[in-house]
């Protein structure tokens, strides 16, 4: 489970371009429960994910997953608990270091790293099988460095090393965004069935509002650093694409009669 | 026909010198691989541990010290100074260039005050070289079994780490400090650790220095660095740099050949004062190489260091 609570970030606070990322946010993610995150760019997505992940300090607030609170816990301590994918397929790889490597490392994330060996083969046997799910052929380049894949591949792989632990909670920043749609999908569908088949608490942020309609429990739409409208139930299941975008132009409206 | 001759015949009389003063060169060169390339931290402590190590060691061997125990503290010194660099470039977000400048810079200081002197000699005091058996104390055989034996210990020790869990660990940091962060990697721990056990391996060659040339000097360490640049490119030229055993080779094959080819340009008549003007020049070349073959095949691989 994860829950936010009255989460502030306020950015180059008392000058100019004073830019308030996180509005006293307020969000609860019941265990298992897979939530997609809309909004229109500066709504605080990112700011959010940030937040969660550990690369963004707070002003204010908290952040607690599974009943801990972790808002003063750097980044790689969080790291045994949640796992995130990034929009970037560089971000989220060791690129000059082999699929077998970067496997190990998403191993030993919730793990305490020993003086053993790291690759030995029972894990290089569970990496290729692991691998093999995704129909990619990865499972024949372990020894392949993640330079030399290509971007779809690469995003597949990171997808396998987020999911691989069972992390308590997986935070997707538009993962699918820098792919191409053929792509887009197959990674798609890996993660579907992986959140589905381990039941993960999910956080998948999105511009891609097919993508809102036809996956997840709930839509959460951000705007201005705070949730401005939450989809759920039978409603999610019966809102379409149109609906959402109309939620969107509410705001575009409201931005026009302001200027 | 003579003269090629002449040339030949006193390059050949080098060659045991320079391959006992190459071994333990290869521990700087070393030192400055694994920032460079395992952490992707471009470190220039080195120039200034390397005579820290020989500084600390002459002092201690004057004041009566065992050779090894003079050695192990020179380590520790140079390990502190490596941290003190990682510290900087984390802590105040300082470039890591710009750290190590300033932190070869103050080490000047430091050695100084640890002599008291500029230099120091402690010929005839015992040396690590003395125990190697059969041989006669204070020939370079002795020392190219004694330098050589500590590199294969190094060697296999850091071959083995590097490929342990942890070592693993160390490497993602270097290769992407983001994602390593992300993996729940301590990166901070990571590069001060690294960059410490660098600056050890800097010191501890001066060390081994001081002990073969018999006097510690506050200048030995002048332009070590770019002789270990140098060194190390010839290494990665000729082994590889793809995996973990070639990354490893590296220096100690760059260091043998590097200083080998340095005694034969002087043996063929090379002004000792061009030298590192030459060396520089090596280099910039072997550094521009993949950006002069641009123009044909594909873009090639930028060096990419953490600022």
């Amino acid at each position: 489970m994860l829950e936010i609570q009255s989460a502030r970030k306020v950015f180059y606070k008392g000058q100019a371009d004073e830019k308030i990322a996180l509005n006293n946010l307020d969000l609860r993610l019941e265990t298992g429960e897979f939530g997609v995150v809309i909004g229109s760019n500066g709504a605080g997505k990112s700011s959010m994910l940030n937040a969660i992940s550990g690369a963004l300090a707070l002003d204010s607030g908290k952040i607690i997953i599974n009943g801990d609170d972790v808002t003063a816990m750097p980044v790689h301590k969080r790291a045994m608990r949640l796992a995130r994918v990034f929009q970037d397929p560089m971000k989220g790889t060791a690129a000059s270091m082999t699929v077998a490597e970067n496997m190990l490392l998403a191993e030993l994330r919730a793990k305490k790293r020993t003086l053993r060996q790291g690759l030995n083969a029972s894990r290089l046997a569970t990496y290729r099988e692991r691998l093999s799910l995704l129909g990619l052929g990865l499972e024949n380049r372990l020894d392949t460095r993640v330079e030399l894949l290509s971007g779809g591949q690469r995003q597949s792989l990171s997808l396998i090393m987020a999911v691989g632990g069972a992390p308590e909670l997986l935070l997707l920043d538009e993962h699918t965004a820098a792919l191409d749609p053929r792509t887009a999908d197959i990674v798609m569908q890996a993660t579907v069935r992986a959140v589905e088949s381990l039941k993960l608490t999910t956080l998948m942020v999105t511009h891609n509002m097919q993508h809102a309609v036809d996956f997840g429990h709930r839509v959460i739409m951000l705007d201005a650093g705070r949730v401005h409208l939450e989809i759920s139930g039978e409603e999610k299941k019966t809102v379409t694409v149109p609906d959402l975008i109309g939620h969107f132009s509410v705001k575009t409206d409201r931005m026009l009669l302001a200027s | 026909m003579d003269f090629l001759q002449n040339i030949i015949a006193s390059f050949i009389s080098l060659i045991p010198v320079t391959l006992a003063q190459s071994l333990i060169l290869a521990f700087v060169v070393m030192g400055i691989m694994i920032p460079f390339r395992m952490l992707s931290f471009p470190d220039l402590t080195s120039e200034g541990a390397f005579p820290l190590g020989g500084c600390v060691c002459g002092v201690l061997m004057a004041a009566g010290m065992g050779p090894l125990p003079a050695i192990l503290i020179a380590l520790l010194a140079g390990f502190a100074a490596g941290c003190c660099t990682a510290y900087i470039h984390l802590r105040f977000r300082i470039h890591t260039l710009l750290a190590g400048i300033l932190m070869m810079t103050m080490l000047y200081s430091v050695n100084l005050r640890i002599m008291g002197r500029s230099n120091l000699s402690v010929f005839g005091a015992p040396t690590v070289f003395d125990w190697v058996p059969l041989l006669q104390p204070g020939f370079p055989a002795s020392k190219i079994v004694m330098a050589g034996l500590f590199g294969l210990v190094i060697f296999a020790a850091l071959l083995h780490y590097f490929r342990t869990e942890k070592g693993t660990a160390v490497r993602a940091v270097g290769a992407n400090p983001d994602m390593a962060e992300a993996q729940g990697i301590n990166v901070w721990l990571a590069t001060i650790g690294g960059v410490g056990l660098a600056g050890a391996f800097s010191a501890a060659s001066g060390a081994l220095m001081v002990q073969s040339q018999g006097f510690a000097d506050v200048n030995m360490g002048l332009g070590i660095l770019i002789n270990g640049l140098a060194a190390l490119m010839i290494g990665e030229a000729i082994v590889g740099k793809q995996n973990v055993l070639r990354q490893l080779a590296a220096p100690f094959v760059g260091a043998v050949v590097y200083y080998q080819l340095v005694s034969f340009c002087l043996a063929a008549g090379m002004p000792p004062p061009d030298l590192k003007l030459a060396t520089g020049l090596f280099v910039l070349a072997m550094l521009a190489l993949p950006n002069i073959k641009r123009s044909r095949g594909p873009a090639p691989a930028r060096e990419t260091v953490r600022e």
